[in-house]
């Protein structure tokens, strides 16, 4: 059975991919009526296993790691508008909540996924409304949600996030991460990530951590506020822009005018904004606002 | 000729081949031959996109022993040999309604493509007020067609989507009035760009969304 292959834009040619790799799928798969009721699986996995969950419900879906080599699933519901579809394949496992009964409403829709992975596991994960949380989990993941909100903790490898109003917190993350929204924000909280890019029509920005030494960092918000703030022994390139907004910069003080050409103006003489370096100017942050304020802190 | 004229060409004759002035003019400008490129990559994945067609009679034919065997009709229904059956108008426009969508949200994915390509480009040049104007199309099309479906969900997710789409429509018309005082503000035009693809993506989540719970 293919369920949950779904995806639009550059996720077409993944689709397609995953069509090919569904054609070998085993007779393992198993459908799962869970009415009402908590439902358990176990799929034992070698390697790296990758997850692939497509949840239509109102689902939480949290995912935590162990040293286990097996995915273990416990999904429940209050009742049974909703079917769970599990199938394996190899190291891929699929997961794909779907709504049996179309005039289900509220708190039918309800469901929740509890999944237990490997360490280093790569996720595609779905969702609607519920939250997607990961801890201590290490593979590349694409988390989407529209109205859920994205909690990450310790998680790394190339982490890509998309969402139309969820917002995203990520709590010492590393490797490379890529969020993108209309109006949800981003929270990135004591990341290892040496490459960032984070963009949000109307959400907030917050960048709260160290940058490290030859690292990308792109945060833009329309309407919203993007604050950073660092720390002393960081070392970055600073070009920060608004068209319409301002420029706060709190550590103004601590900038030197920039030494190297990679960073050297703003983007037109309509653009209000800084360009400055702090240390060395190993790293590259880029900040930029339409109508919302930029507001750069040091911390002590 | 200046970038203008070859743009009003462009839009009132196409790509049919260009008056020599056109030709000339683009020859040595980078910002029109970038234009042209976009046009003909649009038109070039039209073509690859399904033809919106009438199913074959043989779907009705079908689609009736398949109710009739379900017991939801009773009466036999004469299968249509080159014409649709007139009692089946509302499945029939569903059905239109379904390709439809399929082509426009292909056609939204080529949009938002181009705008990511113009967008995370070598740089934009100056004055490169209208580059977006063929991707802005093909999204105000089928923002139109998504009213024609009549995708009035009212779940949470469907209110969020309606909202954020209107928050991306308010943000747009933000930065185009700025940029008609301002038509050489560059940081402005990328989130002009950025908010049409965004546009782009959250219209082929709707029709998308829509296709699968109509």
């Amino acid at each position: 059975m293919i369920t949950g292959v779904t995806q639009k834009g550059t996720g077409l040619i993944h689709g397609m991919l995953l069509i090919g790799a569904f054609a070998a799928i085993l007779p393992s798969g198993a459908a799962a009526g869970a009415a009402g009721e908590r439902l358990e699986r176990h799929f034992a996995v070698q390697g790296r296993p990758v997850v692939v969950i497509q949840n239509v419900a109102n689902g939480r879906i949290e995912v935590k790691s162990s040293k286990n080599s097996e995915v273990d699933v416990i999904a429940s519901q209050p009742s049974n508008k909703i079917d769970f579809d599990m199938e394996q394949a190899g190291d891929r496992v699929d997961i794909t909540a779907s709504v049996v009964d179309a005039s289900a409403q509220g708190v039918d829709l309800e469901t929740s996924l509890q999944l237990t992975v490997p360490e280093e596991t790569e996720l595609q994960l779905k969702t609607e409304t519920g939250l997607i949380y990961v801890e201590q989990v290490t593979g590349d993941m694409t988390l989407e949600s529209v109205k859920g909100d994205v909690h990450l903790k310790e998680v790394s490898g190339y982490i890509i996030v998309h969402t139309t109003e969820g917002s995203l917190v990520c709590t010492q993350c590393a490797g490379k991460l890529d969020f993108k929204s209309v109006s949800g924000g981003a929270q990135v909280l004591q990341p290892a990530l040496n490459n960032v890019s984070l963009f949000t029509t109307s959400g907030n920005i917050l960048f709260d951590g160290d940058f490290v030494r030859t690292g990308l960092y792109t945060m833009k918000s329309g309407k919203g506020l993007v604050e950073v703030r660092f720390s002393g022994n960081d070392s970055f390139d600073l070009k920060a822009q608004t068209t319409l907004g301002t420029v706060d910069n709190q550590a103004a003080a601590y900038f030197k005018p920039d030494s190297h050409s990679s960073v050297k103006r703003l983007a037109s003489k309509f653009t209000k904004g800084i360009v400055g370096t702090f240390g060395a100017g190993l790293a590259k942050v880029e900040l930029s606002s339409y109508s919302g304020t930029i507001r750069i802190l040091k911390r002590d | 000729m200046q970038c203008k004229d070859v743009e009003e060409v462009l839009e009132q004759e196409g790509l049919a081949p260009l008056p020599e002035a056109a030709r000339a003019h683009l020859a040595g400008c980078r910002h029109c031959q970038g234009l042209l490129d976009d046009l003909e990559t649009i038109v070039s994945a039209a073509h690859e996109l399904p033809a919106e067609v009438e199913p074959p009679a043989r779907v009705w034919v079908s689609l009736r022993n398949q109710l009739e065997a379900e017991g939801i009709i009773k009466e036999a229904v004469a299968a249509p040999a080159a014409e649709r059956p007139s009692r089946w108008p509302g499945l029939a426009q569903f059905l239109r309604g379904r390709a439809l969508a399929t082509v426009t949200v292909g056609a939204l994915i080529a949009a938002a493509a181009i705008v990511q390509i113009r967008y995370s480009g070598e740089g934009l040049a100056p004055g490169s007020a209208d580059s977006i104007e063929p991707a802005r199309q093909v999204v105000n099309d089928a923002e139109r067609d998504l009213q024609n479906m009549h995708l009035a969900g009212t779940s949470p997710v469907d209110a969020s989507l309606r909202q954020n789409l209107q928050q991306i429509d308010d943000f747009i018309a933000d930065c185009e009035r700025h940029l008609k005082e301002a038509p050489q503000d560059e940081l402005a035009r990328e989130y002009l760009y950025s908010a049409y693809q965004q546009k782009a993506e959250l219209l082929a989540v709707m029709m998308d969304r829509g296709r699968s719970v109509n």
